[in-house]
Formats: structure tokens, sequence, C-alpha cells
């Protein structure tokens, strides 16, 4: 088991860089050592393609390959490892699922339902799509806490509705939705439902199984692993109904010059040679949070939001967006008459780290009436001083501006 | 505070990002330019029309930034009574003045010498440029006209 003090060690970057309080954990986590030297290693010493080769150095990569696809079905309690599809990122099993499940069965008038505090990631494409065909995007309301309205979701699920999308935790609000009940209610309905846990999978323990739910996207570079990879989880039931969008090497069984025939799900959809050592990065992040206790990490982050929220309301026209009874380790504000960009940019004089901005959920912007905020995100290296020192700028910030 | 910061913002910023000139809507003016950065969402629009060749009632509205509202406060301010030629022409020397290490233009004025500070922060040198950019574009679209 790996303690959270000392924990900041295990991050190099933090030893480039002594005096950097990183407080943008939403938009990326940092690496431990683990998982940098993983991916080194791996092009040091086992650079081969998959699935491809038959001397040694290729079949270990590719048994590496398929067994992080076993870790991380283990590590979402999924029923399947064949349930897994490695893809770039949340982005990209998001547009998977909408072209390849829902596209090819959607109609016009047919609804599509996601909610009113998605990341465009899981919001553009289901648009297009209803574009394509004259269907609806329709749109969970949330109130001014930030909370959404499942009274009104319930009421939204008729028989028009062939797919939900909805976000776990909300990347500008923090807000936690109760996708337990969410996933009940759709599934009374036979309707499916995808859950994009891009900011839960770090910390929150996933049980697939126990969700029932029926996609499941997340990126591996907002769990402590790289960048461009990400994975895909759908019931075996659905994938193996639909059709890959990218056709290619690696995902054919026999091909002529009349016809192809293809591989089996999950490959069928990992056209190309992939992203191998994402992957490998992903397996040694995946062992890495194995290590951490969770409740201890919950606890502290929790923490963390608890403090910075309470003292960021002793300042003087200073409004937190996103006060959901059940809340992640977010914390989104605005000040009066000082725009996030100029505090962010007078923070990173300070090397604090922190997004200012709309975090591409413009339309919660909007709901809010606000051009930006500035977002603070905690993560397991956090240290609780950083917190004071946070509000003492803000403060300062303040004076200056006036 | 960090010192180069309070350079960059220094009082003349926080003057015009409070007290911005002429800063009003006007949907009745000919033009319209909108100065929008996708990147944060910084949005201004200027209104002006076209006297006798001469650029008159330039406002602006919009939000952003104190940068990109004093630049566009400074712009406003300037270019009123400008024509086409003469406008570009400052516009250009604002830019060099933003983006360059040459030194100032005396005929620019202290005021523009606030923003020179904006190429020691890449990262918020677009809120500097962000309505001169567009203003350029039109003028330089509209000068042989």
């Amino acid at each position: 088991m790996i303690e959270l003090k000392n924990i900041k060690s295990h991050f190099p970057i933090f030893s480039c860089h002594s005096d950097l309080v990183y407080l943008d954990n939403a938009a990326t986590t940092q690496k431990p050592q683990s998982v940098i030297e993983a991916i080194s290693n791996f092009y040091k010493k086992e650079n081969t393609n998959i699935h491809r080769g038959i001397y040694p150095l290729a079949v270990s990569t590719s048994q590496k390959y398929e067994a992080v696809r076993v870790k991380i079905a283990q590590f979402l309690n999924a029923n399947d490892p064949e349930e897994i599809v490695y893809t770039s990122g949340t982005t990209a099993s998001v547009n998977l699922v909408v072209h390849s499940f829902l596209r090819p069965q959607l109609k016009m008038d047919d609804e599509v339902i996601i909610s009113a505090m998605e990341h465009h990631a899981n919001l553009i494409p289901w648009q297009m799509a209803c574009k394509d065909v004259g269907a609806h995007l329709r749109v969970i309301p949330m109130n001014r806490l930030g909370e959404l309205d499942l009274k009104e979701f319930g009421e939204m699920l008729t028989t028009k509705v062939k797919m939900i999308a909805v976000t776990h935790i909300s990347n500008s609000l923090g807000s936690i939705n109760p996708i337990e009940e969410m996933i009940d209610m759709a599934h009374q309905k036979g309707i499916p439902i995808l859950v994009d846990g891009a900011q839960s999978v770090a910390h929150y323990p996933i049980d697939l199984q126990g969700l029932d739910v029926d996609f499941f996207t997340f990126s591996g570079h907002k769990l402590f692993g790289p960048t461009g990879i990400g994975v895909l989880y759908g019931k075996k039931q659905y994938l193996d109904k639909m059709q890959p969008i990218q056709f290619g090497g690696g995902m054919i069984k026999n091909v002529t010059f009349e016809k192809s025939i293809f591989s089996e799900v999950p490959q069928l959809f990992e056209a190309g040679t992939t992203n191998i050592s994402g992957v490998i990065g992903l397996g040694a992040a995946i062992d890495y949070v194995n290590e951490l206790n969770r409740d201890e990490v919950l606890g502290f982050l929790k923490r963390m939001e608890n403090n910075l929220t309470s003292k960021l309301l002793e300042v003087d026209g200073l409004r937190i967006i996103g006060q959901a009874k059940k809340k992640s380790a977010i914390v989104s504000f605005s000040m009066e008459s000082i725009h996030p960009h100029d505090i962010a940019t007078f923070l990173g004089a300070e090397n604090i780290a922190v997004r200012a901005g709309h975090h591409c959920t413009q339309p919660v912007m909007d709901f809010f009436q606000l051009p930006a905020t500035t977002r603070v995100s905690f993560s397991i290296y956090n240290q609780e001083e950083e917190v004071d020192f946070f509000v003492k700028k803000i403060k300062e910030i303040k004076q200056f501006f006036g | 505070m960090n010192e180069r910061l309070k350079g960059l913002y220094k009082t003349i910023i926080l003057e015009h990002n409070k007290e911005p000139f002429f800063f009003e809507k006007n949907e009745k003016a000919t033009y319209g330019l909108k100065a929008y950065n996708q990147i944060c969402g910084d949005r201004f629009e200027l209104y002006f029309d076209v006297k006798n060749g001469l650029i008159s009632d330039l406002t602006f509205h919009g939000f952003g930034c104190a940068i990109s509202k004093a630049s566009t406060s400074v712009l406003v301010k300037n270019l009123r009574g400008k024509d086409f030629m003469e406008a570009l022409l400052f516009c250009r020397s604002f830019l060099s003045v933003a983006k360059n290490d040459e030194g100032l233009d005396e005929k620019l004025g202290e005021e523009l010498e606030a923003f020179s500070a904006a190429k020691e922060f890449p990262g918020r040198l677009k809120c500097a440029t962000l309505a001169w950019d567009e203003m350029i574009i039109f003028l330089e679209k509209n000068i042989t006209k």
C-alpha cells in the first residue's frame, strides 16, 4: 500500500519544479515514475508491434498488451476483458459509440438524452448524429447548485429515446451525478446508457457489473497514465452488434479483393497499429492506483475541497460555481470584475497551475451567465498547505485589481 | 506579487479595464466587427461609421480579461477620427510594440507602452492584440476601395 504522505516524491515533475502547485488535475494528472519507466522500458527493451510477429519479443509484447486489457477489466469489475476496447481517449470512445452503435439505428424524430453539464466531447458527437437524421437532442436540466433534475429526467424517458449519455462527474462543476439511479431508470424503459467516467475513474471505485451500465468511457491521462490512450467499455451484447468505423490492419480474419471478414470484438475496433506504449503505460498507472488506499484518497480529497471552499467563501465578491450536495475535488469560482484569465496569469506567475476558461462546457457557462471560471482540481499529491497559499494569492490578486 | 506581472498590468491597463473608453453597444452603426478569441472565449464587438473618409463614433462592447478589454479601449480611443490609412499604420505600430522588442515609437505615447510587457507572457499576447488583429483585417480589405 502506498501512503499519501510523501507521495509527491513518486512524481518526477515535482523534482523538476519544486515549487509547482499543480491544481489542474481535471485537465490531466501528473505521471508517477513507475508509469514513465514502463513506457521508457518498453521502447528501450521491448519495442515490437503486436498481434503480428511470431518472434519471442513480439509475442511477449502481444501478451503484455492483452494482459493490460485483463487488468482494466478487473480494475473496473467488467465481466469479460473482451468488453474493453482500446481507444485514443474519452472523445474517441464516445465517437465510436455514436457512429458504430447509435447512428445506424437512429431515425428521424428519435431522441437522444444528454445532461446540461456535459463536456463538449459528450455533447457534440450526439448533436451531430441527431442533426444527420433529424433526431432531437434532449437535455436533462440542472438547478443553480449544479444538480441534475431526476424528476424531469424520468419524464423525458419516452419510447422515442434511443440513447442516454451522461457524465459521472462534471469537469467544470464537480457535481457527482447519481448514475446508479439514472442507469436503473434508463433500464426500466429499456434504453441503453453511456457514462462518461473521465473525471471519476482516477479516484472513485467503479464497479461496472454492479452499475450494470451499458457503455463507460475514460482516458488514461486523467488516471496518472499517458495521453493518447483511453478505453471504451461496452456490454458484450452491444459490442457484438456494432460495426467497425475504421478499417485496416489488425482487425481482419481474411481479405480478398472481393470481400473482407473481420475479427471479433474488441480487435474489430482497433484497426491499425494502436498506441502500444500507451497501453503499457496505462497498465502501470492502474498498478499504481491499485496500490493506493482509495478510501484514504477520497477522504483526503474531500478535506481539500471542503477546506478550499470554506476559505474561498470568506473572500468578498467570490462566487463558487457548482455547489452540488455530492461533489468531487473540483472547485470552480468567479470573482467580481476580475476575469479568470487575469487570475490564472497572476497565479501562474506564482507557479500555481489552475485552469481558466470554459472548460469545454460552454453551455454550462451560459447557464451561469459567465464567460469563464477559474477552476481548481485536486489530486493525491496536493498538500494541505497549498490551499492556504492559494487563498493568500487570491486575496492579493483581489487587492491588486482593487 | 510578481513584479513582472505588475509591470504588465500597469495602472494604464487597470484603469482602462475599470473605466473603458466608449464602452457601449451601437447596433445601428454601419460597421460591426467581431473580435473573438475561441481559445478563451473573449468576445468584443467594435462599432463605427465612416464620415468623410474618417472613422467616427467608434465604440465597443463585450467581455474579456483586463488586458483584452484595456487594449480594445485604447484602440477605440486612438482610432477615432483617423482615416483608414492612418488607422492601419497605427494598428501595425501597436502590434510591433506588443510583439517585438523594438523600442517604443514615440508617436504612440505611453498608453501603448503598457502592452509592450505582453510579449513576456506569450500566453496572453493574443489578449493584447485581439481587437487590433480584427481591425487590421478590416482595414487591409477596405483600404484600396
